[in-house]
Order: structure tokens, then sequence, then C-alpha cells
């Protein structure tokens, strides 16, 4: 398993490798907290400009550019204003933000004491997905040495900032990293998301205003803060600032943790030599290149088409970046399978709350069962892709389209592989056609 | 509030809709309709259903029209071949595992669900896998449950949180497994039904009606609920002469309580046709001995000849006529009628708990109606405990408060349960409302009233602060703890702190369906009050006629009061603690009966509708005593109609004059008796008694902790199952074989924790 940057200096995973990389005496020395330090002698404002001329964009899936989120939160507001960290990553094929953690805790903790310095924010939370509850304890012991350091608590580095960072587990829901879902599970309440708006920026955690990001939006905070905004983005494309992580799984010779800068060229190139190639000398047969939610990409749409590895790139080569789980398949992988497995996640995931997510991924995985059973009909393939079409964007949340969107692309794209399964029905109606 | 109008575009046509408006209301209110299953108006907004899909310019997916507020220049289309396969693929959805059983089921014909199917026909099903499976049961003795109907719209989950407070039924499991469930598998809570009532599926039924009618057998009736002073609106359904269920869906009946009712109000109606009716007119023809069933011409005349006899042996004024709070305004006439003008007595009164006239002498500001509660700034609550005993009021004070951001004041000896909606809940010690009521009124008591009160003196201008703080609407309730004298000042607040700005209306909290009638017919005010009558029984007192029976608060401590009577005439609906003394008893129809008019605590005057024939021989009370006039040779013409009665009392009582009951048929626009405003009075002589019965309040007496259990009074078997008119058969166990629950009262009552008994079970489940 490889951990590390390609084409660029490693910024968030600058100290993954390093020994006893997660004490807060390793992560001073190599840089640590400087960035708080730089933060304080700036006003909100100016650390809120520096976010919005980087061009991060929020990590967690939707791409959303992160500084003007941050200025979304109304200043005057006389409520208390929160700041969440949202380290559910439940998204199959997603990874990165548990190396983050567990390798480098004290970059979230400066990265969210920034945002509330930048916010006005006194409290943070951090909301981990039940099963990282050992990363809970990493970031519990990063968080004692940090106040210990006064780093955490009042008075910042010596300063008039106060601020507390708590860190919660969810009780293992897939929507709770929704973060309406995430601050209703905060709250204590049901799972399940709210409606929007009001989006948290104006009414969040306890109907204050809040900012939730993913745990990579926020550690590359400070990086930002160091190097200045500017400099930030030019390491990716215009649009797309800075580096990002691609968590790598499936038939390649090194998967891993990967940090690439934006518009990395190109993706064969990635999966070919980077990646080291399929296992087994075995050919490319599709990529899932941003978590479970996105279109797949069968081989013919990656090999020498350039696809360049940011937002356009990707949604210009018919998938998306989301959450930057990288799954790799190769041709041994029956799509109609693979499909099927991700269907029966939906549906075990889906919180029930809406109408078509909740019946329609009952509904598709039990097509999908029967088909697999060999009882598939002909006109069960339109029946899957009627059935998404009717849940797609009809939704209470993206949840419901996550579900149908890897459904319509691989019929679309690999309609051999539902036709095999289709054929003992079809055939066996042949055969009594022809009697 | 700003009344701005702006344009918006539906399928081509433009409408000027108020800034803010809901799009689904404006798309219905001009004639394009839009399903919906989850937007139940007043609920917090939930989305769910997504079945209200429409298309708006500009938007990129289809929007849910129940959560969209119209903007200016909005251009919307609700019709279009996509909108309608999206509608068609959330009901094809909702089916999917919906075991489409409405031939057997009770909501089949009032179906929401079956409606929309019905309304698109050709559904054609493609699902052909095995549906998902839950077994049916009973969440209470009153509540069905069938889950495998359920579309998860929660209408059910938010009424019980948002109107009753009481978050009884939630969802729990997650996914296709999501089901309406409970806390522990059984509803611990009021049993109000409400749940059943928004439910617009046949998932949540009443428990007591299952598979007994069809809904389209049922003669519909619309009604006010007999059993306290919010007077709810409700539909009696009925068929072949026995009253089967009280509903209040929208499709029948569109009242002040919209589709609210309690549990009394939706499943206490059994008494109708409860086998224990009285069925004939009976005679006592000696003291001591038994009553014999008799013809109406015998009794009338029997009971006739003993009043003559009383008058001439000792005067008018040894009658008495005593008429209830819980009979019609028709039937209180009659009766003040015969007292003033058969018998010419002045000895009457009503049976009830206390009296409101020394309120209404006062009164500084009308009365507010229950839509004013829901939209009032300020709601200063003084005793009462309206959410057991004004349940609707229970509900609108708490929507207020959490739907529209009301302040709430509850001044009271109980930490009741609506105080956990309240702004400041100030606890007195028992006993000391009055207190309470002489600070709000005159700060120069503060001191005194906080030390009786056992409260900080900075509590009682905390809430007189609010009060004069508030902009709009400022509600006063008081419940039956108040003195006359205090009552009196309460009521003359207004004239001291009303502005401009700043509105006040009172909401007294009285306990029956007829109270307020009762006052304003005049029959409050008679030279006696129930319990002095009793007191007075066998001295001046020599003969009573009593329409109704004494509460058992009246009667404690004066048990042989009535056995000292030389005539005790009686007109009930059951045998109760009353009848054992009397001579003649006339048996007389229920309000499900009877026409006539009760009038609520909102000062409304709601029609009362016969639903079935009167049970057995009994008669509408107003026409006992008109025949019993008749029989002394007075005829009150009549005309054997309430509407005549009605139209007379109405020329005959202030507040009341130009009513007919042509003006009280709609439900939907209840009319407001007009209550006198009185002038500003010096009340130093009602501050200086109340100051010295106040003074020798005890400074020790300790407070009463703890927040009393939700049913504790609308359960309460002394009140409600004792022999007291009209609910005999609460206390007469179950009657009907022993899979139907006559009552549920009984059967949650008989296990006092509101928990399951295996008992409990095996009559609920069966
Ligand atoms: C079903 C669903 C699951 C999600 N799960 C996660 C998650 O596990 N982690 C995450 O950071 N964002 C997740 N998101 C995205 C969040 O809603 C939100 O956009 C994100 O936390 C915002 O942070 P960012 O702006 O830093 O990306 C999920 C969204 C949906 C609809
Ligand atoms: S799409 Fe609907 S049912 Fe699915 S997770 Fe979102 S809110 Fe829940
Ligand atoms: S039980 Fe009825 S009201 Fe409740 S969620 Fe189900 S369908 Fe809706
Ligand atoms: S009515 Fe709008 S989503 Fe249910």
């Amino acid at each position: 398993m490889f951990i590390g940057a390609l084409g660029c200096e490693p910024l968030q995973l600058a100290r993954v490798n390093l020994e006893n990389s997660t004490s807060l005496d390793v992560y001073r020395r190599n840089g640590g907290y400087e960035a708080l330090r730089k933060a304080l002698g700036m006003s909100p404002d100016d650390v809120i400009a520096e976010v919005k001329k980087s061009a991060l964009r929020g990590r967690g899936g939707a791409g959303f550019p992160t500084g003007m989120k941050w200025g979304f939160v109304p200043k005057d507001s006389p409520k208390p204003k929160y700041v969440v960290c949202n380290a559910d990553e439940s998204e199959p094929g997603s990874f990165k933000d548990r190396y983050l953690m567990e390798r480098d805790p004290h970059m979230l903790i400066e990265g969210m004491l920034i945002a509330a310095h930048a916010l006005g924010s006194k409290t943070c939370y951090i909301y981990t997905r039940g099963e990282y509850r050992y990363l809970i304890e990493i970031m519990d012991r990063a968080l004692v040495e940090a106040r210990n350091a006064n780093l955490v608590g009042e008075k910042i580095l010596g300063t008039d900032f106060a601020c507390e960072v708590h860190t919660h587990t969810g009780a293992g829901a897939y929507i709770c990293g929704e973060e309406t879902a995430l601050l209703n599970s905060l709250e204590g309440l049901r799972g399940h998301p709210r409606m929007k708006p009001p989006f948290p920026a104006v009414a969040g955690l306890y109907s204050c205003p809040t900012v939730v990001n993913n745990v990579e939006t926020l550690t590359a905070v400070p990086d930002i803060i160091k190097m200045g905004g500017e400099a930030y983005q030019k390491l990716g494309t215009e649009k797309s600032g800075g580096t990002k992580l691609w968590s790598v799984s499936g038939h390649v010779n090194r998967p891993g943790v990967y940090e690439l800068p934006m518009g990395y060229d190109d993706m064969e190139k990635f999966i070919m030599e980077d990646c080291q190639g399929i296992t087994k000398n075995r050919k490319l047969k599709a990529v899932i290149p941003g978590g479970s939610s996105v279109y797949i990409m069968p081989a013919s749409d990656i090999l020498g088409k350039d696809v360049k590895m940011d937002y356009e790139g990707l949604v210009a080569a018919g998938s998306m970046v989301g959450s930057g789980g990288f799954i790799v398949m190769d041709e041994t992988v029956d799509i109609f399978e693979s499909t099927k497995n991700l269907t029966e996640f939906y549906k075990h995931e889906s919180c029930g709350w809406c109408t078509p997510c909740r019946e329609g991924t009952d509904w598709l995985v039990k097509v999908f069962k029967r088909i697999a059973k060999g009882e598939g009909q002909p006109e069960d393939a339109q029946l899957l892709l009627d059935l998404c079409d009717n849940i797609e964007g009809k939704s209470f949340c993206p949840l419901g389209d996550a579900a149908a969107w890897p459904i319509q692309s691989a019929i679309k794209k690999f309609p051999e592989d539902f036709k095999r399964h289709l054929a003992p029905m079809v055939e066996a109606r042949e055969a009594i056609a022809a009697d | 509030m700003s009344s701005e109008s702006i344009k918006v575009t539906i399928n081509g046509s433009d409408y000027q809709v108020e800034k803010g408006a809901r799009l689904i209301d404006v798309c219905r209110s001009n004639g394009h309709a839009v399903p919906s299953f989850c937007y139940y108006s007043d609920l917090a907004l939930q989305a769910s259903c997504r079945t209200c899909l429409v298309r708006i310019e500009k938007m990129p997916k289809l929007q849910t029209s129940c959560t969209i507020t119209c903007t200016d220049g909005m251009i919307v289309t609700t019709e279009s071949d996509e909108i309608e396969k999206a509608r068609r693929g959330m009901v094809e959805f909702l089916l999917a595992n919906h075991p489409l059983d409405c031939p057997v089921c009770d909501r089949g014909g009032e179906c929401e669900l079956q409606e929309m199917v019905f309304d698109w026909g050709g559904l054609e099903e493609r699902f052909r896998e095995r549906k998902n499976y839950a077994p049916e049961k009973y969440l209470s003795p009153v509540v069905a449950n069938d889950p495998q109907r359920c579309i998860l719209c929660k209408r059910c989950t938010r009424v019980c949180d948002e109107w009753m407070g009481e978050d009884a039924i939630e969802a729990g499991g997650r996914g296709v497994n999501t089901v309406i469930g409970t806390y522990g598998g059984w509803l611990n809570c009021s049993q109000c039904g409400n749940c059943i009532e928004v439910c617009p599926t046949g998932t949540l039924l009443d428990g007591t009606y299952r598979h007994q009618a069809r809904p389209w057998e049922l003669e519909q009736t619309i009604t006010t609920c007999t059993f306290c002073s919010d007077g709810c609106q409700m539909s009696l359904g009925s068929r072949g002469g026995e009253v089967m269920r009280a509903v209040a869906r929208d499709r029948y009946v569109n009242g002040i309580n919209g589709e609210f009712l309690c549990i009394k109000g939706r499943f206490a109606h059994p008494f109708v046709n409860h086998e224990e009716r009285l069925r004939t007119p009976m005679i006592r023809y000696r003291k001591g001995g038994k009553l014999i069933p008799a013809t109406w011409d015998q009794a009338l005349e029997f009971a006739a000849n003993k009043l003559r006899e009383t008058a001439d042996a000792h005067g008018a004024e040894a009658i008495g006529v005593v008429g209830s709070p819980r009979i019609t305004n028709e039937a209180n006439y009659a009766l003040l009628k015969f007292a003033n003008e058969v018998v010419g007595t002045s000895n009457y009164t009503a049976t009830d708990r206390f009296s409101l006239a020394p309120f209404f002498e006062s009164l500084g500001a009308g009365l507010a109606t229950h839509r004013d509660i829901r939209f009032a700034k300020t709601i200063v609550l003084v005793g009462g405990e309206p959410e057991e005993l004004q349940p609707l009021t229970g509900k609108q004070i708490r929507q207020a408060v959490r739907n529209g951001g009301a302040k709430l004041i509850v001044i009271n000896s109980r930490a009741i349960r609506l105080q956990q909606q309240a702004a400041q809940f100030i606890h007195i010690r028992p006993g000391a409302e009055d207190a309470a009521v002489l600070a709000l009124a005159d700060e120069r008591f503060d001191e005194l009233a906080a030390k009786k009160l056992g409260v900080d003196a900075s509590e009682l201008s905390t809430a007189r602060g609010t009060v004069l703080d508030t902009e709009g609407n400022c509600i006063i309730m008081f419940g039956g703890e108040l003195s006359p004298a205090a009552q009196s000042l309460l009521a003359q607040i207004p004239h001291a702190a009303s502005t401009d700005k700043r509105r006040f209306l009172f909401h007294p909290l009285p306990l029956y369906n007829n109270s307020v009638g009762a006052h304003d017919i005049g029959l409050m005010g008679g030279a006696h009050t129930a319990s002095s009558l009793l007191g007075a029984a066998g001295a001046e007192i020599r003969a009573l006629y009593v329409a109704g029976s004494f509460l058992p608060d009246h009667l404690r401590g004066q048990e042989e009061a009535l056995s000292k009577l030389d005539l005790l005439i009686v007109q009930e609906l059951f045998e109760t603690e009353t009848t054992r003394y009397a001579d003649v008893v006339l048996p007389a129809a229920s309000f499900a009966e009877t026409d006539g008019t009760f009038t609520n605590n909102d000062g409304l005057v709601q029609r009362v509708r016969a639903s079935i024939p009167p049970a057995h021989q009994s008669k509408p009370d107003w026409m006992i005593t008109a025949a019993l006039a008749q029989t002394l040779g007075m005829d009150f013409n009549f005309q054997m109609s309430a509407s005549t009665v009605f139209r007379e009392l109405a020329e005959r009582t202030t507040a009341y004059n130009g009513m007919r009951y042509p003006l009280l048929k709609d439900e939907t626009k209840p009319v407001q008796a007009k209550h006198a405003i009185a002038p500003r009075r010096d009340l130093a002589d009602e501050i200086e008694a109340l100051r010295l019965s106040i003074e020798s309040l005890d400074e020790t007496a300790e407070k009463i902790m703890g927040t009393p259990p939700v049913g504790h009074e609308l359960f309460k078997p002394g009140e409600l199952t004792g022999k007291v008119p009209q609910f005999h058969l609460l206390a007469a166990g179950n009657p009907k074989p022993p899979d139907v629950l006559i009552s549920p009262l009984y059967q949650i009552t008989i296990d006092a924790g509101l928990r399951r008994t295996d008992e409990a079970v095996a009559v609920a489940g069966d």
C-alpha cells in the first residue's frame, strides 16, 4: 500500500510517513501550528479571502467552493457558530480521511481552529462514523496534547481566541455523512437529512450558523494559510486549486492513498504507471473514479483519452471526482454483479425518509436478485432504467441519485454484462416461441 | 405583516398572490390540482412523499411544491408528461409493498391513497416481487395498526408531537424497513386518536370501529362534541340507529378543531347506544318504593299533579329547577322558561362546578376564538389544565408557542405539561391563584402575593412585563380556581393595559360543553347554586325538577339531601345517584339524538344535530319540559322545532340577538355570541376583599411537585366514569362482546399506568 504524493510536493501527506507522526512534537517540528499562529494574526475576513483565493473545493463529494461556503455564515448573527468536521467517510471506495486522522490528527485540529477563527466559532465538533472509534482515540489523545500546549481551550497561543474541539461518533449510517443528517445525529435525533434551505451556514447545528467540512477540506487549510491562497491554487487548476487525495483500491498492483495535484495528467498514466498497472497482467475493464456514487467509466473512456484528474476533467469524461474513491476493476469483474452489490448498499443505507429512494432501492435490489437467480425478464433492463429515472432528481437528498447513477451508467456502458444475465429467460421465451 | 402581492404564472395563467404564499396552496386555490400526502397545513414540512412535484422555470430539477415559497415572476407548470411520469412513479413506489387489500380495509372508501389511484386509473402493476410483510397489531385498545399500508408520510408522528406534545409514536428502523411504531410496543399517551384521523391510508385505524362498517354505509352528521367546553366539531357516523364512530376528517367536517379530537370526542360515544339507557318514563309511587315503568302521559300527569300540590302547599318558591351545563341551550332555555313562566320561582340554577358570572359581569375584553389562540403573541394561563380538561385549547396553545413563537406564561400550583412550552412558569402554592391575579392586576401587591405564592416578587413583575411588552394579541385564560372577586379583577385588566398595539382577549376554561351557554341563557343567575339548593332541600325547597344529575362534587357531604324532598323529577339518560331518589324519571335523548346548540369557551354558538332517532322512548330535554308545561296548562308554542326554541331564546338573550339556525348552519363559519363589554369599574372593594383573604393564606404550605401524567384528568374515573350525567357507561364496563371495546376510557384506566396488561392485550388483539 502506497501513501504519498505524485507530481507535487506532499502537502496533506507531508508527515504521514514520519515516525511518531501523530505526536504534537513531530507535528510542530514539521511546521505544525505555524499556520494557526499566522491566521490568528490575520482578521477573519482575510483568512476567508485567502481560502477563496485558493480555489479550494470541498473534498466531501459535492466539490462546493469552501471559501464561498464560509462566506455564507452571517457575521452579525447573535447566535453561537459551529464548525463541524465531517469525518463520516462511509462511501464505498473512500478511505483517505481515515489516514489523515490516523497519522496526522494535529493537521485536522489546526485546520478546524483556523476555520473557527475565520468564522467566529468557539466550538468545533469532529463527527466520525461509528466504525472509526479507534480514530476517535487518536484524535482525543491529540486534543489532550493540544490543550496542554495551549492550542485548544482559552487564550490560544496567548491571544484572545478561545475554542473547544469535541469528538463524536455516529451509530453506523451512511446517510449521517450527508451534512444535515449528520447535524441531526449530532443533536441526538434520527439520522435523516433536513430540508434545505435553510442551509447549515445559516441554520445548522441547534439552528445556529454552522459550517460542515470534510476532513480533507479542513486539513488543506493550514497549507493555504502558510503558502497563501494564490500559491495553493496554482498547484492545481484555475477552478480546482491545490492537491487532492485519491483512495485507490481494486485490481491495481499498488493501491493506496495518492496525493495528486488537481488536473493531474492523465488517468491512464496514473493507473498503468503510478499504480503499477492491473494485477495479474489482466486488462482494465472499468473505473469508478469518485467513490461509489458516481458514474462508472469503461476502459474505453480512459485508455488513450487523456482524462485529466480534476472536477472539470472527470465531468468531461463522463464521471465525477466525488470523494475521490478510485475503484479499479479488471476484466474478470461482472459489472452486473458489482452494480448489484452497490445497489444493495444503497438499499441498506437509504434512510427511509422519502418515497423514491426508500421504495425504489428496495425494488431495484429485488429485481437484481431475481435476475441473478436466472429469472430476469428481457424487459428488466428497461425496468431498472425506468425505476432509476423515477428516483433520480426526485429524492429528498442526493443519496437517491447516488443509487441511480451507477445503475444507469452500468447498463449504458456494459450492456453485455446485463444481457448475459437476462439470457436464460430470453432463450426460454425463444424456445417456447419456436415450439 | 406584509401583504405585498407578487405575480406567479401557473400553466400559462398569471395570478397575483400574497408574498410568502406556499406554492402548493396557490396552485390549488387557483384550480390547478397538485397531489400530496405528507403536506399537512400547520404541521412542520416533511417533503418526503415527493408526489407534489412541479416544474419551475430556471430550476434544474422538478420541485416539491409543498416546500416552495412563491417569488415574484415564478413560472410554474403543474401538468406535463414529465410531471405525470414522476407522480405516477411515486404512487407506483408507494404501492410496491402495499398489500392492495382495499376490500378488507376500514379506510376503503375514504382513503387518500386509494383516491389518488382511482384518480389516475390504469395503473398497471409492474412490481412482481414478493412484498415485504409486517403483521397487523394494536398499538393500544383504540389504535389498530396495519404497517404494510403505511406510506411514511409521518403525519401521525407530527400530530403526536406538534399537536399533542406527547411524542408517543415515531418511526423506527431504516430504509424500506422503516416502520411507524411506539416506544416499548404500546402507545403510552392520551389515546386521542389524532394519528388515526390524519393518516391518509389504512395504516392507523380506530380500534373500536375495526371491521364494523364501511364508510359509505354510514350516515354522516355534523355536530358538536358533548364532552368539554372547547366545542369541537365532529361527524357522527351512524347506521341503522346506531352511532358507529366519531371523526373529524376534513372530508366530512371542517370546524374550529380541524381534524383534531381528543379521546373523549373520538371514542367515548358508545354511551349513546348503551344498553343501560333509560327506556321508558318511570314513576316511584311511594317513597322508598321501586321505579315502575309508565307511559309518558302517566309520568307527566304524575309530575304535574305533584308540582301543583307542592306549589299549593308551600308556594312557588319551594320548587327548584335545575338545568345542566351539558345539555343544549334549547333545553336550558325551556327549563328557565318553565321556572319563570310556569312555576314562577327564582330558585333555578345549573349543575356546573363553578360560575363564570363574576367574570362576564366585569368582562373588559372579548372572548378569544381558538384561532386567536393559535396566533396569539402572549398567553397567560392562570390555574386550569387545558391539555387535560380542554384538549383543543391545549393543542392551540402548544402550536401558538411551537409553530407561532408565542410567549406562554403558566401560573399553576402544579408543573402541568404545558409548562414545557412556557416562556415562564410560576410555580405557586396550591390554592393561591387569587394572589397571582391580584399581583398581575396591581403591582402594589407583589410582595404580599409573592410571599403567599412562595415565589420571588421578580417573577411576578417579569410576567407583568411580558404582558406589557406584547405587540398583538394577549390572551388571558383561567381555570376554576379563581374566587369571584379574582375573576372580576382579572376580567378588568384590559381596561388598564390595552393599547393600540396590544389587544386583550379572554379564554375562560369552564369544564363542560355548555357551561358558557348555561350562563348566557341566565340559568346561573338564579337565587341558588346547585350546592345551596341541595342544602335547602327539605327546608324551604320541597321539590326539584332536574335535567341531568347533580355532580359527585355537589352531593359530597349532602348525600341525604335528595331523600328529604317531597318531589324529585329527573330527566336523564341513565340511572344515576340523583335518579335513585327520583319520584319521576323521564328518559332524555342524548346529544346524538337531538337538535340544538352548545356555546363553547370561545362564545361560539354551534349546532348540535340529531344523528339517530332518540333511543327507546326518550325525548329531547326541551321537548320534555314543554310537554310538562303543557300538562300544567301552558303552551310554550315551540311547534316541535328546536329552531323555534332557539329563535325565542336568541330574542331574549342579548348576546344571541339576531342569531337563527340558518345563520349557524355552516361549521366552517362559526358565529360568536356578542358578550357585552363591561365599562371600567372601581374595584376597590374586590381588591380589599381579595387582600384580606390572601392575607389569611398559609405561607408554609408545601408546593406540589412533579408533572401530572398524561390523561390523569382525561381518564379520571371519579369525573368521567362516575354515574354523572352522560358518562355512566364508562363505569359500566364492557357490555358488548369481549372483543369490542365499549369504552376505551374504561380499558385504559383499569390499568392506571396506561401500560399493557395481558388481559388488555387479549381484548385488544383478538
Ligand atoms: C448520502 C451522502 C453521504 C455523504 N457522506 C459524506 C461523508 O461521508 N463525508 C463527507 O465529508 N461528506 C459526505 N457527504 C457530503 C456532505 O453532505 C457535505 O457536502 C460535505 O460534508 C461538505 O463538506 P465539503 O464542502 O468540505 O466537501 C455526503 C453526502 C451525501 C448526500
Ligand atoms: S434520498 Fe430520501 S430516503 Fe434516501 S437517504 Fe435521502 S432522504 Fe433518505
Ligand atoms: S401511519 Fe399513516 S399517517 Fe403515519 S406515516 Fe404511515 S401513512 Fe402516514
Ligand atoms: S406533499 Fe410535497 S413532498 Fe409530500
